[in-house]
């Protein structure tokens, strides 16, 4: 549904590109995770699909048409839910959801009905006369939620839309959102959250200073990882732990465990270790870790 | 669309009291505060000033004087034995000193060559008020000398209502004067004292009609003047709720929202503006109510609208609502937080007010100013307001201001429009 091909973008008057070289594909019925440090692009890039920056540098294509044509066409087949809470917070739910509809061309009948369903997926039914500004932050992001879907988009971007909200909120918003691509919308999930990606998300993308550091399915990049064995033990000093450990692999810390990636199996390697004497506490095996392979890409450094 | 979205901009004013209050209560207290400060400006302020008399002479006319002055100014206050730290002070307005040899100086078939009366005024008594009283005095005590040199050579006895003030007959001309038969101005016809649309005459002691030949434009007052006034710099005010609600939305992210849904730019302005526009109607009815029916209950002039043209009356208001609103409009995509938004719309309503006459009436303020004056939109608004309630103008008289009004408007709208797609870029 969506090509994006070598998207390049700088703001005026700065140095560094926001964007450059940008690729990726989102198709309908799958959830492309959006992951970046802060200042990795992420918002650049949502802009462009929410039609509030030009194309500078590549094109973006849905469906076969430029964005720009179907922006100027069917605006409303690309919904962006903000990561603020982008409604009016001194009017109440119906009132805020009545105005977007508008906005979004929805007239008469089908702007009810579309109200109606919107208040029921995002369990809004008994808030609706409710001012906006005094909902708690859970209701607040269904809110969001429910105005982005007014339209019924083909293509929805959530940016980071579980900040602040307790886990019964995030829960039903993921479910929701998944729900949302089941029923073929194409859907673009960014956070911070790396459980949340891994739960949601189908592919994966990983920008940092505005390109692309990794990109494919989810499993596919956590299978890169499969060989790592990580791993606490007692009973031996950490010096010889890690000794024993490099007969196998390259070693790393990792807080205050190690991780080695294997050129053997793990059996043999446990096995040295308890040989040596060591008492292994923990030890994981098999499958990577999405927030080991983010920070393994984007350094740990600071952003901001 | 366009009515959703306006729909969406009333109901968020209508919540949002202090905007509101900024709206509405503000100018309306204005109005009242400063029609009673400024009650006596526009009227005969001499008349009521407190004052104390030493009459050194006893003479019979110098007491003849006195007896007139008393019957303008009322009884003079008993003199203080301080009399001289109260006049300082300003519990005395002003006192008149009667000199020795004033009887015998007014009875003299000659001007005098030397004073003998003291005006001595409080001083904080401005020069136009003093000036006032010092013409005043003089007249009176010149129509005594005449009385009196008219009685020595045996004229003709006055009649008691003969006087050198009925030479004179002063109105403020809002109209236009007939011609009589042979085509000469028919001058005659001012000082009837009645209006030609049967409203009572203001007329005032000192010879002075109110209004018009035709045209029946009421007397300047302060309510006259205050109403305009404050309307004008109330409907300026809509630039800071205008202009909060739009960082609102900014920073929300709400109209990044509408953008992605495809909103125009221009109906985003445009249904910011409509609304406004009606916020303006609704304060000029409420102001121009204050003015007839609520001043003269707390005491002040009545507002009148006896006779104006009203046809000119709406397209100075429209003229001034489309000023503000661009102006709001400009400055809303201008600022970027609630505080540029809280401080630059007023500063730049004061600013204007204050130079544009709002705060001080223009005809008070020296050349230079008054050239200034005339830069600002505001005096534009209020000298289209002025043409029509106090100069008796119709429409042709305010199209000139009018004009001037749109063309700010129209700029300030391509500005907004300007500034809003450059914000978004």
């Amino acid at each position: 549904m969506l090509t994006i091909n070598h998207l390049g973008y700088r703001y005026p008057h700065t140095p560094t590109t926001a964007l450059e070289d940008v690729s990726l594909t989102a198709q309908r019925g799958g959830v492309l995770g959006l992951l970046g440090p802060n200042g990795a692009g992420k918002t650049t890039l949502i802009s462009h699909l929410g039609g509030l920056l030009k194309v500078q540098q590549g094109e973006i294509v849905i469906d076969g048409k430029s964005l720009a044509a179907v922006r100027a066409q069917t605006p409303t087949r690309i919904a962006v839910a903000p990561q603020e809470y982008a409604f009016y917070p001194m009017l109440s739910v119906a009132e805020n959801l009545a105005c977007f509809a508008a906005a979004g061309r929805l007239h008469g009948q089908r702007r009810r009905a579309r109200i109606t369903a919107c208040l029921g997926f995002a369990q809004l039914e008994r808030f609706a006369d409710a001012r906006a500004e005094h909902l708690s932050g859970g209701l607040k992001r269904r809110l969001n939620l429910a105005i982005a879907l007014l339209p019924e988009p083909e293509l929805l971007l959530f940016d980071e839309p579980t900040v602040g909200v307790d886990p019964q909120s995030r829960a039903f918003i993921l479910d929701a959102i998944k729900t949302l691509a089941r029923e073929g919308a194409a859907v673009i999930y960014t956070s911070h959250y790396m459980d949340e990606i891994e739960a949601i998300a189908d592919q994966v993308v990983i920008l940092d200073h505005g390109r692309v550091l990794r990109a494919g399915a989810l499993d596919e990049l956590l299978a890169q990882d499969a060989m790592v064995l990580t791993l606490a033990a007692d009973g031996i000093a950490p010096e010889a732990l890690i000794e024993q450990l490099s007969r196998f692999g390259t070693v790393e810390k990792f807080g205050a465990r190690l991780r080695v990636r294997l050129n053997t199996t793990p059996a043999i390697a446990l096995a040295a270790l308890d040989a040596a004497g060591a008492h292994v506490r923990e030890a994981e095996f098999g499958r990577g870790n999405l927030e080991q392979l983010f920070m393994s890409l984007t350094r740990r450094s600071l952003r901001d | 669309m366009l009515a959703a979205l306006m729909k969406k901009e009333v109901l968020a004013l209508a919540r949002d009291v202090h905007g509101l209050a900024a709206l509405f209560l503000m100018p309306l207290i204005f109005i009242i505060v400063m029609s009673l400060a400024l009650k006596n400006l526009y009227g005969q302020p001499q008349r009521a000033l407190t004052y104390a008399v030493i009459a050194q002479d006893d003479g019979p006319l110098a007491r003849s004087l006195l007896n007139t002055w008393q019957q303008a100014h009322g009884a003079p206050q008993p003199l203080p034995a301080d009399w001289q730290r109260a006049l300082r002070a300003g519990d005395l307005e002003y006192v008149l000193v009667m000199q020795m040899g004033l009887s015998e100086e007014l009875a003299l078939p000659s001007l005098p060559t030397q004073p003998y009366i003291q005006l001595l005024v409080e001083p904080a008594v401005d020069g136009n008020l003093f000036n006032a009283l010092r013409a005043e005095l003089s007249g009176a005590a010149g129509e005594l000398k005449a009385r009196t040199a008219l009685a020595a050579i045996g004229a003709t006895p006055q009649s008691a209502t003969a006087s050198m003030q009925t030479l004179i007959h002063g109105a403020r001309f809002t109209g236009t004067l007939p011609r009589a038969a042979n085509g000469a101005f028919n001058f005659n016809s001012l000082s009837n004292g009645a209006l030609p649309n049967g409203a009572p005459s203001n007329g005032e002691s000192n010879g002075e009609s109110s209004g018009a030949l035709s045209g029946g434009s009421p007397r300047p007052s302060a309510v006259q003047q205050n109403v305009p006034a404050w309307l004008v710099f109330g409907m300026f005010f809509v630039v800071a709720a205008l202009a909060n609600l739009f960082v609102e939305e900014r920073s929300t992210g709400a109209l990044a929202r509408l953008q992605s849904l495809g909103v125009p730019r221009s109906v985003l302005l445009v249904s910011k503006a409509l609304p406004y526009l009606g916020v303006n109607a609704l304060q000029a009815t409420l102001m121009l109510s204050v003015g007839v029916w609520l001043m003269p209950l707390l005491g002040g002039e009545a507002l009148s609208l006896v006779g104006i043209s009203w046809g000119a009356l709406i397209l100075a208001l429209l003229a001034v609502s489309l000023a503000a609103v661009g102006m709001a409009l400009a400055l809303a995509c201008a600022v970027r937080t609630h505080a540029q938004a809280a401080a630059i719309g007023p500063i730049a309503n004061i600013l204007m007010a204050a130079i544009g006459g709002i705060m001080v009436p223009k005809f008070v303020m020296p050349p230079f100013m008054q050239r200034l004056a005339e830069l600002s939109p505001m005096n534009w608004g209020l000298e289209a307001l002025l043409s029509v309630l106090l100069r008796g103008g119709g429409p042709m008289s305010v199209l000139p201001h009018a004009a001037r009004l749109s063309g700010f408007a129209l700029l300030m709208f391509v500005i907004a429009l300007a500034l809003f797609q450059r914000s978004a870029r």
